[in-house]
């Protein structure tokens, strides 16, 4: 008897893309929950965690952050190796801004923000015409060439840095924020590919010619999607500034180009929630690992190659595939 | 020499071929027609075992999509999961729908990557037949194949095709995207080729006119199913085939 495997929408998630779902709670439920998960799961762990792991929960957030907005910029054809130039430069706005010239962190975090994501825009205009591999190399320099700016020229601290910037009032105030603008970001940026202008963006990623062919200009398109990962990146660079009082070079450090993107990859590109779910799972494992000492990245290394070997698709799109689907056996009629 | 048996293959829940049956005899030129989405790519990827590939790409991605089942026997041998690039040893070469060549190498290049396997005389012997074939070709050998317009393209793919002295050729859609006047000349080609080394050449087209011609036997297959089949003078003069690709 042959046999093939069938697959279909489960009953559930077709009744409740009807009207009729408003009729059942086990339908309304099946919509929203999926939706609620990380809304609910931020506050009930800022609660629930001790203090060594919120500050955990930072760090989390913070290249989940930078995560989804690695995300918005592969969907949008721009494949950035660089998460480091955005979160780097939104650190240094905003020591800059509370250093020399004093003001809040009220002030710099929205201002470190908007020009941050300002500056990375101008500074990689004039790459945007480039595609592919030679983008996401140009974005690897960047923050390089800054580091060796900063070191060269001795400006910003230099090799030392600027500390004693002023703290965020509370450490609840330091975890809320963060959770609040994480959480903004992720709906707002999956709302954003939502709309029609996300419809570009994803159509100037399948084929840019056929864009420009429909009479818009990808380029201008391009930027504004620059800006907005941008400031998202440039968002996280100046929150960790004010809670470290700190910043410095490392601010432009690799790590914060490779784990958005590691998270990004294992828990699914393309749709932020597995981007996000990628830096709930790299991070703390990172965090849990720190025991093994020397041999943490080789684990960690280890870990990365089985989920991209086994689960090439990404963890987020095989549970959404479970959650909406399901597949049988079923023998192949004549 | 080519026996399909009972082939069915499902994309997802989409039934791309049904319990399609069919064979090809030696040193004959046999047609598929058929129009879009009748499944003759499929066909094509199935006998030259692309489809294998796909099936694998497609788990990766994500749960099992592609169902293939059904016998293949080429000459004698059960060639049902044989990997495509073993079939092309034994003799199975596919010159694929819309002419993919490597742009960014000049001609003379593609023929020889496509013709790897061949020692150096038997690829220059080869080569020499494609460019007598193909006349147009021989001016361009050093132009870049990107820079080639969509009939050159065509004409160089089935070159590369052909270079690897195939004892099965299968050419997709070879006429699409020609001018009438170069479709009648590769047709022309396509008989000379069978009439030169004896090979045995399967064809998908949907231009019924120009094939129906030179083809020894056709095969009419609609939503993946076998619908009529005949030689190419019997198929010509059926009322429903000149209503349906002739447009009479």
């Amino acid at each position: 008897m042959k046999k093939r495997k069938e697959r279909i929408d489960r009953g559930i998630k077709v009744r409740s893309e009807d009207i009729f779902a408003l009729c059942s709670w086990r339908e309304m439920l099946y919509l929203s929950s999926p939706r609620l998960l990380p809304i609910v799961g931020l506050f009930v762990l800022s609660f629930v965690l001790s203090l060594y792991w919120q500050k955990v929960l930072l760090s989390v957030s913070v290249i989940a952050l930078l995560a989804i907005s690695w995300d918005l910029l592969a969907q949008s054809g721009m494949v950035s190796l660089g998460q480091a130039l955005f979160f780097g430069m939104g650190a240094y706005l905003a020591a800059i801004m509370n250093h020399y010239w004093g003001w809040s962190p009220f002030l710099t975090i929205p201002m470190a923000t908007i020009f941050g994501g300002l500056f990375c825009t101008v500074l990689l205009l004039p790459v945007l015409r480039l595609r592919g591999i030679y983008f996401a190399m140009v974005t690897l320099i960047l923050p390089i060439m800054l580091v060796r700016v900063i070191e060269a020229t001795r400006i910003f601290g230099g090799t030392e840095g600027i500390s004693g910037l002023t703290p965020l009032p509370s450490r609840w105030f330091e975890l809320y924020i963060i959770i609040v603008a994480l959480l903004a970001a992720f709906f707002g940026f999956r709302r954003l590919m939502g709309s029609d202008f996300g419809l570009v963006l994803k159509g100037i990623n399948d084929n840019d010619r056929s864009v420009m062919n429909a009479g818009i200009n990808i380029y201008w398109f391009k930027a504004q999607a620059l800006f907005i990962a941008g400031s998202a990146g440039a968002f996280a660079g100046a929150f960790m500034t004010h809670v470290y009082m700190f910043v410095g070079m490392p601010v432009f450090a690799l790590d914060y180009s490779i784990l958005p993107i590691a998270a990004a990859i294992v828990g699914g590109a393309g749709t932020f929630a597995g981007a996000m779910f990628g830096a709930f799972l790299l991070v703390p494992l990172s965090e849990i690992l720190r025991g093994l000492g020397g041999l943490r990245i080789v684990f960690y290394g280890l870990f990365l190659v089985v989920f991209i070997v086994a689960l090439p698709e990404g963890i987020f799109h095989y549970i959404q595939r479970k959650y909406n689907q399901f597949e049988r056996w079923v023998e192949v009629e004549k | 020499m080519l026996d399909i048996k009972n082939l069915m293959v499902f994309f997802e829940n989409a039934l791309a071929l049904n319990d399609l049956s069919m064979m090809v005899n030696e040193g004959e030129i046999v047609g598929v027609i058929g129009s879009n989405s009748a499944g003759k790519t499929t066909l094509m990827n199935t006998v030259s075992g692309l489809i294998i590939d796909m099936k694998i790409k497609e788990q990766r991605k994500g749960g099992e999509r592609i169902t293939v089942y059904g016998k293949i026997t080429f000459q004698g041998e059960d060639i049902t999961d044989v990997k495509p690039n073993d079939r092309v040893e034994k003799g199975i070469v596919l010159s694929r729908e819309r002419h993919p060549i490597f742009p960014e190498s000049d001609v003379m290049e593609n023929l020889k990557i496509a013709g790897h396997m061949k020692k150096m005389s038997e690829l220059r012997e080869m080569t020499e037949y494609v460019f007598q074939l193909f006349p147009a070709l021989f001016d361009l050998k050093k132009r870049k194949a990107g820079f080639l317009s969509g009939g050159e393209q065509q004409m160089l793919a089935i070159g590369m095709a052909l270079i690897v002295k195939p004892v099965l050729l299968l050419l997709d859609e070879p006429l699409l995207g020609l001018s009438p006047h170069l479709q009648s000349a590769l047709v022309k080609a396509i008989k000379n080729l069978r009439s030169e080394s004896g090979i045995t050449i399967l064809i998908t087209e949907q231009f019924a006119r120009p094939v129906l011609p030179i083809i020894d036997r056709g095969y009419v297959i609609e939503n993946g199913m076998l619908t009529l089949t005949g030689t190419g003078t019997e198929l010509m003069e059926n009322p429903e085939i000149k209503a349906a690709y002739f447009g009479i």
